[in-house]
C-alpha cells in the first residue's frame, strides 16, 4: 500500500479483518485474531530472501517530533510517553540486529531542531537520553526541513559506503519551514539518504513525498500495537541503496592478552576515562585492547577513540550474517497426518492444526509457531541443521 | 533458638515455588566418535551418568522439568520425553516411579535410534542443529506454561566430538537466540577441546568444562552442571576462561588481529583485495594505490 500514491489507507483492504475473525468453538474471538497476526508475520517473511545486497553498516537519525501535539492523549499515557518506550525496545533491538550500525537522535520542537544524541553505536547511551525526554516541553510546532537539515549535515560526512537513512516519527499535521522544503528533500536524494515516515495522526501529502522520493516507507498507525509492528520493521536492514559504494573497511579484532603467570596491571578503560561517574570509572584488570594502538576499552564493538579503528568481535559480525543468508520459506501444506508431531517443537498435531509447514530442502513438517520462531528469531532451519546431507545447502 | 538466621530467607529468588526449571540434555551418541570408537562401553558410562544426572535434577524440585535428546551426524532426536506415549511402569525396588520411567524410556528411545543408524563413519555431530531444536521446544514450553510461572530453561550438551567450522553460522544463530531468550548452554566436552562451543557458554553465561579423567564423568556432572546458574556464584567452580573472539579471515582461515570487512557481505579478508570472493563485489581502490605505479611505469 506504500507504493502506489494514490491508494489510500482506508481505501484499501487491509483493515477489513472482521470479515475473517469467526467465533471458535467456545465463542472467543482471541484464536482468530492470533492467527490473523500470525498470517501477517508469514506474509512479511515471504518477502525477505537471500542473496540480496543489504546496506549493513547503517547509520540511522531518528527525528522525534517533541512538538504540541505530541501530548494528544489518543495513545495512551499520550503521544509521546508511548512513543518514548517503544522507541526504547527499538534501540534494544536494532542493535541486536544491526551490531556494527550506528544511530543518532534528533528532536523537533518550537521549530527547532535540536540533536540529542550524536551517532554512536551504544544503545544504553540513547536508552537513557531517550528517557530523559518524558520531562521536555512539548511546546510550538516542529519543522521538519529543519529536521532533515540538522540530520542531513551529519550523515554528508560518512565514508560513502555507510547505509544512510532517516525515520520521522510525527504526529502534526502541520510544519514550519524556513524555506522551500524541496530543495532539501533534493538533495537528501543526492546523498542517497533513504527517508521513511511514520505519521501518527493522519496522512500528509509532504511526508509522503520525503518517503516517496527518497526511496522509503511511509505508514500512518493505526493503534499501538500496529506503531510498533510498523516501527520494528525498520530493525531490517534495507536493500543497499544504489549509489552505494561498496570498500573494505580495515577493522580490528582485539583479544584479551594473555601473559601466563603474572597478574594483568590495573587500568582505566577509554570509554570512562572522561565521566565523573564514581562508580563507572573505576581501575579494571581486563578489557579489550585496541590491536593497533593498545587503547583499552571495556565493551565492544566501539570505534576505537585515538587512532578510529573499529574495533568489533568476530560473533558481532557472525551476528549480522542471518540478514543475508536467511533460512529457507516453509511452505504451507494441508495437515493429512504427515507426521504426528512437529519436528522441532515435539508438538502432538490434533485437529486444530489444519494446516502444517513443510521445509523445502529438509521436507521435515513443523507447527505454525515453530515456523515463526525459525524465522523471525533463530534464522536456522533445525531440521536442515541436524542433517548432514542438507544443513549445507540451506546457505 | 530465636538468633539463629535462617539462611533460606535470604534467597527468595531461588527456592520460590512457582518457579520452574527446565533442563535439556543433548547428549552426542553418534557412534564414530573418537571416543566411542576407541571402547564402545564408554557409551553406556555416558547414559547411566546422564541418567543419574537426569534423575538428580527431578529430585531438587518437584516442578522441575526434563528432556533429554540424542545427537547424531545424520538426525537429533528427542528420547526423553519421547514421541511415544509414557511407559507404564510399576514400582521397582521402591525407587520412585518417574525416575525408573527417564531410566527406561531413555535407554529404549537410545537403543532404537542406534539400531536404525547405518554404519557410515562421519566423525561429525550436528550440534547446532540439536541445540536449535532444544531452543523451539524451550520456545513451546514457554508458550504454554501457565500464565504468571515463572521458567528457567539451559540446556547442557555433553560431546565427545570436534568442531568444526563448517557449522558457524548455525552456531552463531542459536547462541543468539539462546542468549536472547535467557537460555543458558553449558557444554561438558568428554574428549576434545571444543572453541565454538566455548563461546557460546561465554556468550549465554554457561559453563564449560573439558572432563579431565572420563572414569569421572558423573562425579564432574553432578558438582559443577547440577546446580541452577542462580546458585552457582556461591559455588567454587572450575574459573572460567578467557575466550578468543578473534576472527577468522576467509582467504586463509588464519586468526587475525586487524583486517579487511565487505562493506556488502561482512567477509572478513587479511589483506586488501580489489575484489571480494564471497559476494563479487568490485571494490573501490584507494586512489593513491592505483594513481604512483601508473604514472611509473609510464616514465620509465
Amino acid at each position: 500500500m506504500e507504493d502506489d500514491p494514490k491508494e489510500y489507507r482506508w481505501e484499501t483492504g487491509y483493515e477489513k479483518t472482521w470479515e475473517a475473525i469467526k467465533e471458535d468453538d467456545e465463542g472467543f474471538l482471541e484464536a482468530s485474531v492470533a492467527d490473523i497476526i500470525q498470517r501477517a508475520k508469514r506474509k512479511r517473511q515471504a518477502l525477505k530472501h537471500g542473496n540480496q545486497k543489504l546496506g549493513m553498516m547503517r547509520h540511522l537519525y531518528i527525528l522525534l517530533d517533541c512538538s504540541d501535539s505530541m501530548s494528544s492523549q489518543d495513545l495512551k499515557p499520550t503521544r509521546l510517553l508511548c512513543t518514548l518506550k517503544l522507541m526504547e525496545l527499538f534501540i534494544e533491538e536494532f542493535f541486536d540486529q544491526n551490531p556494527i550500525s550506528q544511530i543518532g537522535i534528533i528532536i523537533m520542537h518550537n521549530k527547532r531542531a535540536e540533536k540529542i544524541s550524536d551517532l554512536a553505536g551504544n544503545a544504553r547511551k540513547h536508552i537513557k537520553h531517550i528517557g530523559s525526554l518524558n520531562r521536555t516541553s512539548l511546546i510550538g510546532e516542529p519543522s521538519l526541513q529543519n529536521g532533515l537539515e540538522a540530520a542531513l549535515s551529519s550523515l554528508k560526512l560518512l565514508p560513502s559506503h555507510a547505509s544512510r537513512e532517516i525515520l520521522v516519527i510525527i504526529g502534526s499535521l502541520t510544519t514550519c519551514d524556513p524555506g522551500n522544503i524541496y530543495t532539501t528533500i533534493d538533495s537528501l536524494k543526492q546523498e542517497g539518504v533513504r527517508c521513511s515516515v511514520i505519521g501518527l495522526a493522519a496522512e500528509v501529502h509532504v511526508c509522503r513525498k520525503i518517503a516517496n522520493q527518497t526511496g522509503g516507507v511511509y505508514n500512518v498507525i493505526l493503534d499501538d500495537s500496529h506503531f510498533k509492528d510498523l516501527l520494528f520493521q525498520h530493525v531490517d536492514p534495507p536493500p543497499a541503496a544504489m549509489c552505494l559504494e561498496s570498500s573494505l573497511i580495515k577493522m580490528g579484532f582485539p583479544h584479551q592478552i594473555n601473559n601466563e603467570g603474572s597478574e594483568e596491571p590495573l587500568t582505566m578503560c577509554m570509554c570512562h576515562v572522561d565521566s565523573m561517574d564514581e562508580s563507572s570509572s573505576k581501575l579494571t584488570t581486563g578489557g579489550y585492547y585496541c590491536p593497533q594502538c593498545f587503547s583499552k576499552y571495556c565493551e565492544l564493538p566501539v570505534e576505537c577513540r585515538a587512532c578510529g579503528l573499529t574495533l568489533v568481535s568476530a560473533p558481532h559480525l557472525a551476528r549480522s550474517y542471518h540478514h543475508l543468508f536467511p533460512a529457507v520459506n516453509y511452505n504451507e501444506v494441508n495437515f493429512e497426518n504427515q507426521t504426528s508431531y512437529c519436528f522441532a517443537c515435539q508438538k502432538n498435531f490434533g485437529e486444530s492444526d489444519k494446516q502444517v509447514y513443510a521445509c523445502p530442502s529438509c521436507k521435515k513438517i513443523f507447527c505454525i509457531d515453530c515456523d515463526i520462531f525459525v524465522h523471525e528469531t533463530l534464522h536456522t532451519c533445525p531440521g536442515c541443521a541436524t542433517n548432514l546431507a542438507t544443513f549445507q545447502i540451506s546457505h | 533458638m530465636n538468633n539463629i538466621v535462617l539462611p533460606s530467607e535470604k534467597t527468595p529468588e531461588i527456592t520460590s515455588t512457582d518457579e520452574t526449571s527446565l533442563l535439556v540434555i543433548i547428549l552426542d551418541s553418534n557412534p564414530s566418535q573418537k571416543t566411542l570408537r576407541d571402547n564402545p562401553h564408554v557409551l553406556t558410562q555416558c547414559v547411566d551418568s546422564v541418567i543419574a544426572l537426569a534423575n538428580s535434577h527431578l529430585m531438587q524440585k518437584a516442578q522441575n522439568k526434563l528432556a533429554i535428546m540424542a545427537c547424531h551426524s545424520k538426525t537429533s532426536q528427542f528420547i526423553y520425553p519421547g514421541p511415544e506415549k509414557p511407559l507404564d511402569v510399576r514400582q521397582i525396588d521402591g525407587q520412585y516411579e518417574a525416575f525408573t520411567i527417564v531410566e527406561k524410556t531413555t535407554k529404549h528411545n537410545l537403543a532404537k535410534l542406534l539400531l536404525s543408524e547405518n554404519s557410515t563413519v562421519i566423525t561429525e555431530s550436528l550440534l547446532a542443529g540439536a541445540i536449535a531444536m532444544a531452543l523451539c521446544y524451550i520456545a513451546r514450553i514457554q508458550r504454554t506454561k501457565p500464565p504468571g510461572a515463572k521458567l528457567n530453561s539451559r540446556i547442557l550438551v555433553v560431546t565427545g566430538s570436534g568442531s568444526s567450522a563448517s557449522q558457524y553460522m548455525n552456531y552463531m544463530n542459536v547462541f543468539f537466540t539462546a542468549q536472547k531468550q535467557n537460555v543458558v548452554i553449558d557444554v561438558c566436552a568428554l574428549d576434545q577441546h571444543l572453541s565454538l562451543l566455548q563461546q557460546g557458554c561465554d556468550i549465554t553465561n554457561g559453563l564449560y568444562l573439558k572432563v579431565p579423567q572420563l572414569q569421572g564423568l558423573l562425579q564432574y556432572l553432578l558438582w559443577v552442571f547440577l546446580p541452577e546458574p542462580p546458585v552457582r556464584e556461591k559455588l567454587v567452580l572450575p574459573p572460567p576462561v578467557k575466550v578468543d573472539y578473534r576472527a577468522a579471515c576467509f582467504c586463509h582461515r588464519e586468526l587475525i588481529d586487524t583486517g579487511y570487512v565487505c562493506s556488502v557481505c561482512l567477509s572478513i579478508f587479511c589483506k586488501f583485495s580489489p575484489i571480494c570472493t564471497t559476494c563479487h563485489t568490485v571494490f573501490k581502490v584507494p586512489a593513491p594505490l592505483t594513481v604512483k605505479p601508473k604514472k611509473k611505469k609510464i616514465k620509465i
